[in-house]
This record gives C-alpha cells, structure tokens and sequence, in this order.
C-alpha cells in the first residue's frame, strides 16, 4: 500500500467521523499507541535478537573450530569477558576510543552551530554553500579514508606542501601523531552531522522573535544566548550523544586510515574487536569485548542523558514564557 | 520561498544570527576546511595515477576519460540505482515511522515512555562490528524458515537500514515536535479529528523541516554503509559503496592503484545526494510559517 | 503541497518496486545430476587488472556449464583478504552461501579448521578428473596430509623479483644476488641520486611476513612446529632486523615507504625509482609493461640463502615463495555436489587453465597444461620459483600467527623512520608476537 493509499483511506473514514456524536474530552483523548507497533516490531528483530545472540555468543567459546556447529560451541560463562579484561588490548582500546570520540564531539559542537548559524537567513548562493557543507558527510568513510591516506602519505601532498615552507612533519598514519590524524579526519568528516541537527533547531525558531528581539532592541550576542539559545539546546544536546556514539562506534575510517593490523596508537575499540573476530575467528571474546565497550558507553550516556534532561525536556510553551 | 525572503530586505536584517563581518569570516574559514580536500579530490580525478601517487596537487597531466571509465571498470552505475533504491526507500519509510513514533512519544503519555525514550538513544551505543554476525544469521535462519530469498536482496539492506536509522530519526522527530505548540493540535482534536489525521494534517506539514532531516541521515545511513552491505549483497544487489571499496581495495598484487578513477567514482557518488540535498532544502527554512499553518 | 504529496506517493511506489524487483534469484533444489535450473554460485576474488576479461570469463564459463549441464554458474566476487574471511565466515556460521570459494592458499589451513569444507575423497578426485591432474607442487597446502584434503589448486601465483636491467648493467652488476646479504650489497651499489636499491612496501597488509616466513624457513625454522611457535627464534629475529634495516640503517629503501602498500612498491619500481622490486607475482607484468621501464626489467627468484649466512641453515630449505595461489573449496552445505565437482573439472582441465592463464596471466595448476610453459623463456624464473614454492604451515592458527608477524613491522614503522633499529624494542615486539602465536596454536584442534 503506497503513502496516498494510506491517506486516501484515512480521509473516507474521517468523512464518516462527524455523524457519530463522539466528541471526546481532551483529557481523556486516545492514545494511538499502535502507531509504535511498526518500529517496535523492527527493533525488536533486527536489534533486540540479534543483540541477544551477540549477548550469547560473548559467553561461548567460539572460533574457527567451533563456528561450524556454533549451538554446539562449548559454554565458557563469563572466561571471555576476564581474558578481555585482564589478557587483552580492551582497556587500552576504550581510553583510547572515549578520549577520541569526546575531543571530537567537543570541537564539531562549536563548529556545526557556528555553521548553522552563519547559513540561516537567507543570502546569495545559500543553496551551494549549504550544500558544499554537506559534502564530507555524503562521502562514503571508505572514501574519506582513502582521500585523506593519500594526502597523508609520507610523500603525499600535505608534507609536500608543508615541506615548501620548511616543516617536515613526518609520519601521519602511524606513530604518535596518528591518533590526531584521527581526529582531525573524523572532524572534517562528521561536523556536518551537528550542523544538519543545529539548522533543524534553528527552522523552529518563531520568525516573531526575531521581530520581537529586534525591537527589543537586543545586540547579537544576547539575542543568540537567551532567544536562540533555547530552541538549539535539544537538537544540539541530541547531536552530541549521537556525534559521540557514532564516534566511539566508528569503524570504517581507521581501519581504512591505518589497515590491520593498526599500530598501537590508533587501536580503537571498532577495530580491536573486528580484528578479534574477522581476522582472528575469537568471535566470543570478540563479542565480550564489544559488550564491555557497551556498558561502558551506555552509562555515562544515560548520566548525561539524566543530567541535561534532553528525554524529559520541558515543555515548549513554558520555554517560550520564559524566553 | 527564498525570492519572498530576498524580496523583503529588512526581514532578511532582522532574521541576521551573526553580525556580517562574523558570518563571512565563518562562511569563508569553513568553505577553505572543507573545500580544500574536495578539491584535491577533484583535481586527483582527473590526475593521471602516477602523478597522485608522487603527490602532486595541480595535475601536470589532464585524464578526463577517467569519469568515462568509471562506469565498466567500477560498475558504477549499477551501484548507484541500488543505492538510490535502498537508501531512499529507508529514508521515506523511515521518515514515516519517525514522525508517528515520535508523535505519539511527544504528545501522549503512557508507561514506559521514558525507558523508549531512553533505550532508542541506547540502541545507538550498539557497536556494528557486533551485529554483523549476528544479523547475518538471523537473515539466514528466516529465509530458511519461511523458505525465502533474504541474503543478497535488497529488502536485507532495506530492513537492516530502516531498523538501525529509525531510533536516530524518531528522536530528531521527538526534538522536533517539542518545539511545535501543542495548541495546534488540540484545536484539531477538539474537532473530532482522528489521531491518523491529526499526524498527516497537521503534525507532518509542520514537521517538515525536522521530517526532511530525519530522512536526510537514514538516507545517509544507507547510503554509506558498507559493513552490512558487504555482505549482505550480491553483485547484481551491490550498493554503490561496496562497488567503490570493492573497487579501492582490489589492487592488491601488482597493479599502480587507479586513484584517479577511484576519486572520479567518488565525487559521482557524491553528487545525487547533494543534488538531493539541494532539491529538499527547500523544506529546511524558515520556522512555522513556512510549513502552511497560515 | 499536493504535488509535493503525489511525488512522494509516486516516489515511494517506484522504489517499493525497485526492491521488489529483486527478488529470489539464487538456489534450486534437488540433487540429481542434471543441472537444468540450477544454480552454481562460486566465489572468487575480484581482477581489477584485467576487470572486462574477469566478466567476461564469468559469462563464458557460465555458458559453457550451462550447455554442457543445463545449470547456471554464479561469480560473486570478493574485494580483499578481509572480504574473503567474512564471507567465509558469516556463510559458515549461517550454513548458507556459495557452493564454492576461491580461497588464497594461505587460508586454506583456516577453511579447513572450520570443518565446513568438503573433504575430498578418492571418488571426489576422481570426479573432477584425478588428483594426478595437477601440479604435484600446487597440491602442498591442499590439506594437513594426503588423505585429508579440502584444496583443489586452481592457480598458481609464486613470487619472483622484478629487477631493473639497465640500472644493474650501469652499475657493473651482472645478475641479481642469490643471498640476502648480497642483495642488500647490490642495494647499497645502486641507491644514489634520488634511485633506491630496493622498493618495499613496509604498510602492506600481507607482503611483510612473507619475507619474514622466507628468510626464517631459508635459515631452517619454519616458524610453526609440532603446535610450538619459534618466532622469538634468532633466525627470525635476524628476519626482522635485516628486513627493517634495509630503510633504518641501510637506508637503500625510499623512506617514503613506510606508508606504502605493495601497490605503490610495484609503481616506484615501474617508474625506474628502484633497481630491485621483491615479493611480485607475475600479475604485475601488466603494469610494469605500461610503465617507464617496460622492456628494461626481467624477473628472477628471489635470494635463497639466509641473512648472516654463506649457504642455507641447518634443516634450512630454499624456498623461493610461499606455495601461492588460488585453492578452490567446496562448502559442506552444498545442494549440488555432483555439479560442483563437475564444474571444478571444467575449471581445471588442460584447455580451461591455457585459456585462464592466456587471460590472467596466472600459472596453470593442471600438470599438462603447466609442462607446456616450462619451455617459455620469459616465464622461466616464474616457473622456477613455482616449483620451489613451499608451503606455508598448515594449522588452524596460521591467520592468527601471520597477522601478529605482520604487527611486529606496523609497531617498528615510527622508529625505523626516524632511522632507529632499537633491538631491546624489536625484541619486546618480537616476544609478543610469540605468545600471540602461542596461545593461538594452544587453541588449535
């Protein structure tokens, strides 16, 4: 059934609507709570399952040996997640993906909004620049990985260059100044996201307040932090959970930056894990780890999500009182 | 839309966020962050391979024909319709499940709400090196189950994208629908409107700037993804972001790597979703006016 | 806002379609020997050098299948090693997938482990025309021991060096070295003037233990023995220092290749930057004869006898390659067995592999077809080093052991590009990569 089916029918069963003298009170108003059936079915399989059987596969000892007859695979409780712990790169794969993924999260937030902001009201080529700011988001991350190696190589363009006013910067893709190569790739490659999100916030800005600041008579900066401000607190407090998480998650750009097996300074947790199970066949101690990552993850989310009360956010219209 | 904006001069002033000389020192910092490397590109593109393997920045050598060869060599249009197909059909599904899911999560209150709430944002915490096993055999099982084709179709990719794109887009709808008073649609309730109409009348025309950035990042989701594409799909089923690493990472054992075509199929790919973009972006202004209230 | 709506309507009906279009495809039934409508699908590695021929080849083995069987072959193509493994994988685990792979030599000892590969019984052989068909050299990775093999060798890929004839002739140098030693000497000679003796690529994923697995086996440790690791073994440790000394302290490597892969080892050679490129199979003959030195390189086998060493070690063997190639497996879980070894005997037979060697440029496998080449001259090196292939260990763990070899070079990459070989680091690096090889082999069944 296609979109217009769906609203065509909709439309003869509310023709219908009025002949019954059901007007409900609006306290007492239906909750279409069927509306949720069609992404809770979809979460429940294609996440919440597979999830589980990750959870189960984290408890086997399963590898090449085993992957065959994996229901069979021999039971090892929780052998997996002390070798992950104690006997593994785990820990130092975590710092190293948390560290990454906060100081990226830090410097695009500014970015984007400041983006955001500065491509608001309308000008002269808008359109393009909008849409040239969205061009590092739109290339694949294999891509992004492979521009940036080039550039990054040893005799690349950027120590060329860098070379002709007489830095000679060394290694990028390996050593200690890999992991900031990192960072400084995945911020050219995921501001936009915080940008796209901000520009959302700011769409539902009432034109009126600008009118009303504007005969209020208030400068830029006290426009944007008590007016503006508001409206780009949950757009943008959303934004950095998902830039973080997207971050910490982050697979395909360093494995394509720095191929496997990935020198130590750039052994984040994606590629520790994928490493341990594609390449080296330990898919429980593999799923343990990657478990690990995710307690360890989700937590601190859920403390921020608690501390900026982005779920339980107040209501518009009090916002706006206050404004 | 924009001629009516550019029409009223003094609104526009009025609608200013950054004083001018800000706004262009931003506009043009950003442009040269993101422009420089998106250059290199598109001069590599029409690099010969040598000269981007000796580092050249101004190719010395002009080969255009790469955006010729791209298309045997990299299968590169195959790789396009069925990324059109599947990210867009994940983007208009997804949008759709978003904004009733996230209607019903803003507006009605129920037990339970919260831990949704929360646990979509969770979900995102999933890393994908850890589902892709356990994705696969789940399609696997299914399809031996009901006795049907799942691997190597695109509805795989299509469920897979809708399913993982969905939690983000329902809480940019969430966020969204906040900012929307809640007056408008009680006022349509209050005339006996149907849940269902009060959703497609009232919440989506409003809605559309949020809507359009939910469909936005499932779209990209899709479109990006490789993880799960690889080995999800058939070559008659690739997405074109598989055909590119395909492409990029086959020149193991002997050949100079094709940059220049790899670069050339790149910015190609680029260019429907920014085309995309452009066509869409319309939607992106201008607050609540702009969706038809008046 | 109508039209808006009636696009959208008209958008998402196209792309419900679009999706649809696609429906089941692959998979019939049934196990008779009449192939008619059904399905074949192989795996096997994507030829970005000759990418026209490989589609081409896929549509012509497929006719070809058909007329003889009425059943239709087809190729999915994997991009990468890691491709591969995660094919292998997820179809492994699932019990659904190609019917078969062409696997990479190395990886046959891992397919085995999995026990989802076909063991080949005597009936099997003889099905797809005899195990005396082959090359008796190519069946050496083929399985732990005779009676138990997976491996149908399918081709042949050894690896030889391509060294520049003019560079060497300048140089007074009338034919590459047999002894690691003595081409790092020749190195020496021929680096000067912005040209380096050697072209190594030190980030490619693979190339490195290669050449750590070839000088450890020269100096008479094979690396894995009786579930025992001997990586920390002297003999390979002198691997490493002589292998990373070449940039660090010898210097006769671009220093630039700390980032390259064997791709960009391959174009600095065909540029003329370096006299010698090893660790090429003669796959890169394609490339080199577009390039600037076409015509003025050949190819010969690489050194033989170890680093520090006058003639091969004790128990040492003279290897010149690793045995590389194409292995073709047979998934368990396959309907059609039958037609699976019949089309694996097309594959391999005489004029198939004259026609996939004439195309690919890679070596046949079938005994008679490879007895036609070995009179060639322009292949004479690469025959010769393909019947001194060995073997590399078959064990389970081998994927595991040959990743941690390969960590040890990754981890060296900042020090030997600032020109350090700093033995108690590489020693450290060396010890991990045993006990990672250790508990790997402790693991294996």
């Amino acid at each position: 059934m296609t979109g217009t089916e769906v609203v065509r029918r909709s439309e003869q069963t509310d023709r219908r609507a009025p002949d019954k003298p059901s007007r409900r009170s609006i306290t007492q108003r239906q909750r279409p709570l069927w509306m949720l059936a069609p992404g809770g079915v979809l979460v429940l399989v294609v996440i919440v399952i597979p999830l589980l059987l990750a959870l189960w596969i984290s408890l086997l000892d399963l590898d090449q040996y085993s992957i065959r007859e994996w229901i069979h695979a021999p039971f090892l409780g929780v052998k997996n997640y002390v070798e992950a712990v104690t006997d593994s790169d785990l820990l130092h794969s975590v710092w190293l993906s948390v560290f990454y993924a906060v100081l990226v999260t830090v410097v695009t937030t500014p970015i984007g909004i400041v983006a955001a902001l500065a491509t608001q009201q309308a000008f002269r080529g808008r359109g393009l620049i909008r849409s040239v700011f969205l061009i590092p988001y739109v290339l694949p991350a294999f891509v992004v990985g492979t521009i940036w190696r080039i550039i990054l190589q040893p005799d690349g363009v950027a120590n060329r260059t860098l070379g002709h006013v007489g830095i000679h910067p060394g290694l990028w893709l390996n050593g200690p100044k890999s992991f900031w190569t990192l960072v400084l790739i995945q911020i050219w490659a995921s501001w936009p996201l915080i940008y796209l999100l901000a520009l959302s916030g700011l769409q539902a800005v009432d034109p009126q307040v600008h009118e009303a600041a504007a005969l209020d008579g208030a400068d830029w900066w006290s426009k944007l932090w008590h007016i503006i401000g508001p409206y780009l607190r949950g757009p943008v407090a959303l934004a950095m959970v998902i830039a973080f998480l997207h971050n910490v998650n982050n697979f395909t750009l360093p494995f394509v930056l720095f191929g496997v097996p990935a020198p130590d300074d750039v052994e984040v947790l994606p590629v520790l894990t994928y490493v341990e199970s594609f390449q080296n066949f330990r898919f429980g101690l593999s799923a343990a780890m990657a478990v690990c990552s995710l307690v360890l993850v989700a937590i601190p989310i859920i403390v921020y999500l608690r501390a900026v009360r982005l779920d339980t956010a107040d209501d518009p219209d009090t916002r706006r009182r206050e404004a | 839309m924009s001629g009516r904006q550019r029409g009223s001069g003094m609104s526009n002033e009025v609608n200013r966020l950054l004083p001018r000389p800000l706004q262009v020192a931003v506009l043009v910092l950003l442009l040269a962050f993101v422009g420089g490397p998106v250059l290199y590109m598109v001069l590599a593109s029409i690099n010969s391979d040598l000269g981007v393997a000796a580092g050249e920045f101004w190719p010395r050598q002009l080969d255009p024909a790469n955006y010729v060869r791209i298309w045997s060599t990299v299968d590169l249009g195959k790789g396009l319709v069925n990324s059109i197909v599947v990210a867009g059909a994940t983007a208009l599904a997804c949008g759709l499940a978003s904004v009733s899911t996230a209607y019903v999560l803003v507006r009605h209150a129920f037990l339970g709400r919260l831990t949704i709430l929360r646990g979509l944002l969770a979900l995102q915490s999933i890393p994908g090196t850890l589902m892709l096993l356990p994705v696969f055999v789940l399609f696997a099982s299914l399809a031996n189950i009901l006795e049907i084709t799942v691997i190597g179709t695109r509805w795989a990719l299509f469920i897979t994208y809708l399913t993982f794109a969905l939690p983000f887009s329902t809480w940019i709808m969430v966020t969204y629908l906040r900012g929307l008073p809640r007056e408008l649609d009680e006022a349509a309730r209050v005339d006996g409107a149907s849940s269902w109409r009060i959703l497609t009348r009232v919440v989506v025309p409003l809605s559309w700037p949020g809507l359009v950035v939910a469909c936005i990042f499932a779209f990209l989701l899709g479109w990006n993804d490789v993880l799960f594409a690889s080995v999800l799909t058939n070559p008659d089923t690739r997405t074109a972001a598989v055909s590119l690493q395909v492409f990029g990472t086959s020149q193991e054992g002997g050949a100079i790597p094709l940059y220049g075509q790899l670069m050339a199929a790149a910015l190609v790919c680029a260019v429907p979703v920014v085309a995309l973009y452009l066509a869409f972006q319309r939607y992106l202004v201008g607050g609540l006016t702009a969706g038809g209230v008046k | 806002m109508r039209v808006t709506r009636t696009l959208a309507g008209l958008g998402t009906a196209l792309l419900l379609a679009g999706i649809a279009a696609c429906g089941g495809s692959s998979n019939g039934g049934g196990d008779a020997t009449n192939g008619a409508g059904k399905t074949i699908n192989v795996l096997i590695g994507v030829n970005n050098i000759y990418p026209d021929q490989q589609r081409k080849w896929f549509t012509d083995v497929s006719d070809a299948f058909k007329k003889d069987t009425g059943a239709t072959v087809h190729f999915d193509t994997f991009a990468s090693a890691n491709d591969e493994l995660t094919k292998i994988q997820t179809s492994v685990l699932s019990g659904q997938g190609p019917d078969i792979y062409a696997l990479g030599t190395t990886f046959t000892p891992t397919a085995y482990a999995t026990k989802a590969f076909v063991e080949l019984t005597a009936d099997d052989w003889n099905a797809i025309g005899g195990r005396d068909r082959f090359v008796p050299a190519t069946l050496g990775i083929s399985g732990p021991d005779k009676s138990h093999e997976v491996g149908i060798p399918f081709a042949s890929r050894p690896f030889v060096m391509a060294y520049n004839k003019d560079m060497l002739a300048a140089a007074g140098i009338d034919k590459p070295a047999d002894s690691w030693d003595g081409l790092l000497e020749q190195a020496k000679k021929l680096t000067g003037g912005g040209k380096y003796g050697l072209a190594i690529g030190y980030a490619d994923s693979f190339d490195p233990w290669k050449f750590i697995w070839a000088m450890s086996v020269q100096a008479g440790n094979p690396l894995v023995k009786d579930k025992k690791a001997a990586l920390s073994d002297p003999s390979t440790v002198k691997a490493y220092q002589t292998y990373l000394g070449w940039l660090a302290t010898d210097k006769v490597v671009d220093p630039a290749s700390v980032g390259w892969k064997n791709a960009q080892a391959v174009a600095a050679f065909g540029q003329g930057k370096a006299a010698f490129l090893p660790m090429v199979s003669a796959s890169s003959k394609v490339t080199l004869d577009k390039s600037s030195v076409a015509g003025k390189y050949d190819y010969v086998t690489m050194p033989t006898i170890p680093p520090g060493m006058t003639s091969l070690g004790p128990g040492g063997v003279a290897a010149t390659s690793i045995l590389s190639g194409d292995n073709l497996v047979v998934a368990k879980y396959t309907k059609n067995k039958a037609l699976v070894l019949r089309l694996i005997k097309y594959l391999t037979s005489a004029e198939q592999q004259d026609s996939y060697y004439k195309t690919f440029g890679e070596l046949p496998t079938n005994a008679e077809e490879a007895k036609k080449l070995q009179s060639d001259p322009a292949l004479s090196a690469i025959v010769e080093s393909a019947s001194k292939s060995v073997g590399t260990p078959f064990n389970g763990a081998w994927s595991q052991i040959q990743l941690a070899l390969v960590d040890v070079v990754v981890q060296s990459i900042p020090s030997i590009s600032k020109g350090q070989l700093n033995e108690a680091a590489l020693n450290g690096l060396v010890q991990k990569a045993q006990s990672t090889a250790q508990s790997a082999l402790d693991k294996a069944k």
